[in-house]
């Protein structure tokens, strides 16, 4: 995100006796193009969110209100944390960390494969191929995979006629599916970063390596893992951050009662009535997922420390 | 030579299982969607009774013409806003640029559902409690809620696009005594038109397929697809949907094959591609 065009761009604010060419050049502020989207951006985001943050403090005032905020208190977050609902955080934190954990397992080879040894004059139809059931409707592809899971669906009936199973699979609406559905869902945002930066690794990189004496799981691991490593941290973030928040993939997957926490946050504000509580859950699951990410950064960061060192040695000359 | 190509056919049957995952629910409504039974979910037969109902279903040609609207006002909104901040980020960037894309990744970064239920009492407040009954309007709702989104990620491909582009054209044309605006329309503009195109195509994608944000600000009577189909999963699933979501996949891959081609005209590679579409 470094802004590298930034310092010959700068209005300079001293050029007042400049040439009449430099004054000509920067008559608006410098963030004047910037200032509808900015205007946008606050009036739809920053002042909704900022609303709801502020509903958090407050309670439910009776059976037909829906919020109230003359008396503050964090009583509504102590609600969101009491037995009931903490489960549901539990859950939601179970299925993020495992799928995202499964998504990098099958994301790994696959993304190697597209980026060293798929042919590179199918790679552009290949890629197509994965950004296909990204941009399939998120919900029509849940209901596929409702399809196939079904009791009296595609697999258990395969599964049934094979002999594996002597009764239908009892799969779906159970965690199970929707650990399935959500790995589905949030793959291709873990490939696709993942193979851009296997592709950025050079095969002079990787070459040397080998001459060097490198067998190719060596390679793997102390050449083309590391250096590859920016664009794995972006797709573990974009699997991760969507996934904790997943609503869809649990109300058709998961069943009527659900087990995340996003569709804990929507019963609030649609069945329940109960403003207040939802928004301090919506907050609860934000800081959640901000909690979880910067422990991950700091563990990954502790325990990659002993090698660190060593690396940079092999590898800092590459910029 | 033999343990190198084992690892080799693994990796290609690990990309084929991939694959194959990828694509099985799609095939599966694809195929379902012409199931000529009464439950999306148990095949009876073929035919093509599930596409004849779409028409006859006034229901389900409303929400598509909806979303369809949608989707071109709110493209519209987030192309020229985001385009304007692209350019003013890659071109202009001072000491507000850092800010300004912190609160971009933060649009993009949280959760969906935040937005949802944020935007909804906010939309309830700004129509009733402040009066702007434009935003009663379900339409209104739905354009503001799907531009958000989409807003910031055409300001990172327009940013991405115009850093990677030598900015001589541009200071030429001040020599030449082009004041700003007309070296806006007619130097930068056109530079930057292939990646505008693109990210408008995403956000109208984009906006077609919302359906969280959409299931909380929509008001009955402009209900968008998606949302229609997410309440035909608790009433239950009938073979139209899957039919309706066939022709929407057939809509978005249009506009994402216009996508790559407008891209792949402007030179952009394989790589670039998956880059732009995979949202930077």
């Amino acid at each position: 995100m470094t802004v590298t065009v930034e310092d010959r761009a700068a209005p300079d604010p001293g050029v007042r006796v400049a040439p009449a060419r430099q004054r000509r050049r920067w008559k608006l502020p410098s963030f004047a193009l910037a200032i509808p989207a900015w205007a946008w951006l606050f009036a739809f985001f920053v002042a909704p969110v900022a609303l709801v943050v502020w509903f958090s403090f407050g309670y439910k005032p009776g059976i037909f209100g829906t919020h109230a905020n003359d008396v503050l208190s964090l009583d509504r977050y102590a609600e969101a944390l009491s037995p009931t609902f903490f489960s549901t955080f539990q859950n939601t934190l179970w299925v993020g960390v495992v799928g995202t954990l499964i998504c990098l397992v099958i994301a790994i080879p696959f993304s190697y494969w597209l980026a060293f040894k798929a042919p590179v004059s199918r790679r552009g139809i290949l890629l197509a191929m994965v950004m296909i059931p990204f941009w399939t409707n998120f919900l029509v592809r849940t209901i596929g995979w409702q399809i196939i899971l079904a009791p009296s669906g595609l697999l258990s009936t395969a599964l049934q006629s094979i002999g594996v199973l002597d009764q239908p699979l009892e799969i779906l609406f159970t965690r199970t599916a929707v650990l399935i559905g959500v790995v589905y869902n949030y793959i291709p945002l873990m490939i696709l970063p993942m193979f851009v930066a296997f592709d950025r690794v050079s095969l002079p990189m990787r070459e040397a390596s080998k001459d060097l004496g490198a067998g190719r799981w060596s390679t793997f691991i102390n050449v083309t893992l590391p250096l590859a490593k920016p664009g794995i941290i972006v797709g573990i973030l974009l699997v991760y951050i969507p996934l904790m928040g997943d609503y869809i993939t649990a109300t058709v997957l998961g069943g009527a009662k659900g087990n995340m926490a996003g569709q804990m946050v929507a019963n609030q504000f649609q069945t329940a009535q109960n403003w207040a509580l939802g928004s301090a859950m919506a907050v609860v699951l934000v800081l959640t997922i901000l909690t979880t990410v910067a422990i991950a950064a700091l563990v990954s960061w502790l325990a990659t420390w002993p090698l660190r060192s060593r690396q940079r040695l092999v590898l800092g000359d590459k910029s | 030579m033999n343990r190198l190509s084992l690892t080799d056919i693994s990796l290609k049957v690990w990309a084929v299982i991939v694959f194959g995952f990828l694509f099985a629910p799609i095939v599966i409504i694809i195929i379902y969607s012409f199931n000529e039974g009464r439950l999306l979910v148990a095949w009876n037969e073929f035919g093509f009774g599930s596409f004849a109902t779409i028409v006859t279903k006034p229901a389900i040609t409303a929400a598509v013409l909806v979303s369809i609207q949608t989707g071109f006002i709110a493209s519209l909104i987030a192309t020229a806003l985001g385009t304007m901040a692209g350019v003013a980020l890659a071109r202009r960037a001072g000491k507000w640029a850092p800010w300004f894309l912190i609160l971009l990744v933060l649009v993009t970064v949280t959760p969906e559902i935040v937005d949802a239920v944020s935007l909804l009492p906010w939309m309830v407040f700004l129509g009733q409690d402040v009066g702007l009954s434009m935003f009663d309007n379900g339409i209104v709702r739905l354009v503001v809620g799907h531009s958000l989104f989409s807003t910031a990620v055409v300001a990172y491909i327009v940013r991405s696009r115009l850093i990677g582009i030598d900015e001589s054209l541009e200071e030429a044309a001040a020599d030449l005594y082009a004041p700003p605006f007309r070296r806006f329309t007619q130097i930068t503009l056109p530079l930057v038109m292939p990646a505008v195109l693109a990210a408008g195509l995403l956000s109208f994608t984009l906006s077609l397929d919302n359906t969280i944000v959409s299931a909380f600000v929509q008001v009955s009577g402009t209900t968008p697809w998606p949302v229609y189909v997410l309440s035909a999963v608790r009433s239950g699933l009938r073979p139209e949907i899957a039919a309706v979501s066939t022709i929407m996949l057939l809509l978005t891959l249009g506009a994402l094959a216009l996508v790559a081609y407008v891209l792949r005209r402007a030179g952009d590679s394989a790589t670039d591609i998956a880059k732009t579409v995979g949202g930077g």
